[in-house]
């Protein structure tokens, strides 16, 4: 199935060139829109499997909004930086779901660009999804606990006391509270070789 | 903790919005109240909120003008990529309204319901979307700006006062500011939620009609706050200091009698040269000494308080309420109740803005939060 481009652009000059880049790689376009049109709509009518805009264009809001919803979306977006903006385009390159590159694409460089944007942001996503929900809760609750067992251990709490003592600290730390755990439990690594005992004030700080 | 030691020409970019609420930003800079802080600030205005956050979370920006929830949905990595970033001094309450069209307007009108109050526009829209539905025409189409801002959450509420649910009776999306008027006119929409000058500019324009302002659906509500990465504030308390302390300046000169015809016209040449500074100006004006506040605020849906009231004081609880109605609509699915505690404890920092207050001998609220929303429904 070929894969479908939209673009959105006010510079029909560069927009065109781009189309035709993108048509000679192969790649099928939607619709070259500017400004003047309902977004929203088109992109919920023709569906596209990424979308390339200039960096510069207030629709950018338009797009994010699709992108919360996320119901056909999010889709990968390729920004398109007019300015000399290299730090911009090197730091966003990480991000994963936008991908910033330089004004002046090559046409030889299309294919690569539109199909790196669609790899990093599928991998992106699957990443996202998976890790979020399952590893990272597992992982956080785990180290929670182990913190709430060292709190018992080293104060003689109970198990909801303990667990309101972490509450409180991670509160006065502006910390989230998974990540006072795993400071506790490596201070305790780092003092104790494992043993609970004494880990509490060495994780704790002040406070 | 910090030294008195005077700041020499540190060199800042900070972003804000064509809105007529970066306002503190602009008159900070011709009043020379960044230079006299130390600062050497570079404005760079933003096309759209999605661009200021990814220059704000990258570094291209070490400060900016940013929706109320932005540090809280950028921290938690909601908005962008997770970058935290903090905000210790609010620069506005209120600025917002809700415009519809004209043609809307007056096809409620002939449908026979009485337009008096906001909440009565409200209530009759819910009529008029419901019939709408029976009728088997399209749904209407309403927009706010980015995902995370107080105008979509402030639109979401009007919206279910009068009866209508957001996601499935009504089109919603996101259209950046200065589209806004544009689009009305057009057809496109037909209605929004947007920050001044852009509802004056729909009602100057004849294009369309403001039904409640910001101050209707939630008094004194936070607007914009300044928003820093909260690496960068750590690395640089001084100049963040000095930062709050020049834009808390400006705030308390925006809100002195008689200075904003001559803040529009400096927003007009600065960063909103494409709308008439008349309209600016309306959208800027202060209440008249001679005027209730209710009058005012009839005449004036988007009513801009950058001092007045502690305004700038960073209330944990004003986050909080806009917490509140993200959660109403699902919008923070997943995330655990003390972790969104945390965070808007990390994110929301007036341990910060005491020390910029209490140095310009601002008297400051000493405690964080206070009840938020106890008034009376929208337009009673």
């Amino acid at each position: 199935m070929p894969v479908t481009v939209l673009i959105v652009d006010v510079r029909s000059e560069r927009s065109a060139a781009l189309e035709q880049a993108l048509l000679s790689a192969g790649f099928e376009v939607a619709l070259r829109v500017d400004e003047r049109e309902d977004l929203h709509a088109l992109v919920e009518l023709h569906q596209p499997d990424a979308v390339i805009i200039d960096a510069d264009l207030p629709s950018r809001d338009t797009l994010e909004h699709l992108g919360q919803l996320g119901r056909r979306y999010p889709k990968p977006m390729i920004m398109l930086a007019s300015e000399d903006a290299p730090d911009l385009v090197r730091e966003a390159a990480g991000a994963g779901v936008s991908a910033y590159v330089v004004d002046h694409v090559m046409p030889a460089m299309v294919r690569t660009m539109v199909e790196v944007a669609i790899t990093s942001f599928e991998a992106h996503r699957a990443l996202k999804g998976e890790l979020n929900r399952t590893q990272t809760t597992l992982v956080q609750r785990r180290s929670v606990d182990r913190a709430k067992a060292l709190v018992m251990e080293s104060r003689g709490l109970g198990e909801d006391a303990a667990y309101q003592y972490l509450r409180k600290t991670a509160m006065n730390r502006r910390l989230a509270l998974h990540e006072l755990a795993d400071e506790m439990l490596k201070a305790t690594r780092r003092t104790e070789g494992g043993c609970s005992g004494a880990g509490s004030s060495a994780g704790s700080g002040r406070h | 903790m910090l030294s008195d030691a005077p700041l020499n020409d540190h060199q800042l970019t900070l972003g804000l919005m064509p809105l007529n609420d970066a306002a503190p930003f602009v008159v900070a800079e011709q009043l020379g109240f960044f230079q006299e802080e130390g600062l050497s600030v570079t404005l760079k205005w933003q096309p759209s909120w999605a661009a200021l956050r990814d220059d704000l979370q990258t570094g291209v920006l070490q400060g900016a003008q940013m929706l109320a929830l932005m540090p809280l949905t950028s921290t938690l990595g909601l908005d962008g990529r997770a970058t935290p970033v903090i905000s210790a001094m609010t620069l506005n309450l209120g600025g917002n309204a809700i415009t519809l069209s004209r043609a809307l307007m007056t096809r409620l009108a002939e449908e026979g319901h009485v337009l008096d109050s906001s909440l009565g526009i409200a209530c009759a829209l819910g009529e008029h979307v419901r019939q709408r539905r029976q009728r088997g025409e399209a749904p209407l189409r309403l927009a706010s700006v980015h995902p995370f801002s107080s105008h979509r959450y402030l639109l979401r509420y009007w919206l279910a006062a009068g009866g209508i649910d957001p996601d499935s009776q009504v089109d919603m999306r996101a259209v950046a500011p200065p589209l806004m008027a544009a689009q009305l006119a057009s057809g496109i929409l037909d209605g929004f939620c947007v920050g001044e000058p852009w509802n004056s500019l729909a009602s100057a324009q004849g294009m369309g009609q403001v039904v409640a302002g910001s101050h209707d659906i939630w008094r004194f509500g936070q607007e914009k706050v300044l928003g820093v990465r909260e690496d960068w504030a750590q690395q640089h308390p001084l100049a963040h200091q000095a930062l709050i302390r020049s834009l808390l300046r400006a705030c308390a000169w925006l809100d002195r009698p008689g200075n904003r015809q001559q803040a529009a016209s400096w927003l007009h040449d600065e960063g909103l040269p494409e709308v008439p500074l008349s309209v600016i100006a309306h959208g800027l004006e202060d209440v008249d000494v001679e005027q209730s506040v209710e009058d005012y605020q009839q005449a004036n849906a988007g009513w801009t308080i950058f001092h007045r009231y502690a305004a700038n004081f960073p209330w944990r609880s004003h986050t909080r309420w806009y917490v509140s109605q993200m959660q109403r609509w699902g919008h923070l699915h997943g995330i655990s109740e003390h972790d969104i505690a945390a965070t808007l404890t990390r994110c929301v920092r007036p341990d910060l803005y005491r020390i910029a207050a209490r140095s310009l001998g601002l008297v400051v609220p000493a405690v964080d939060e206070r009840s938020e929303g106890n008034h009376p429904a929208p337009g009673g």
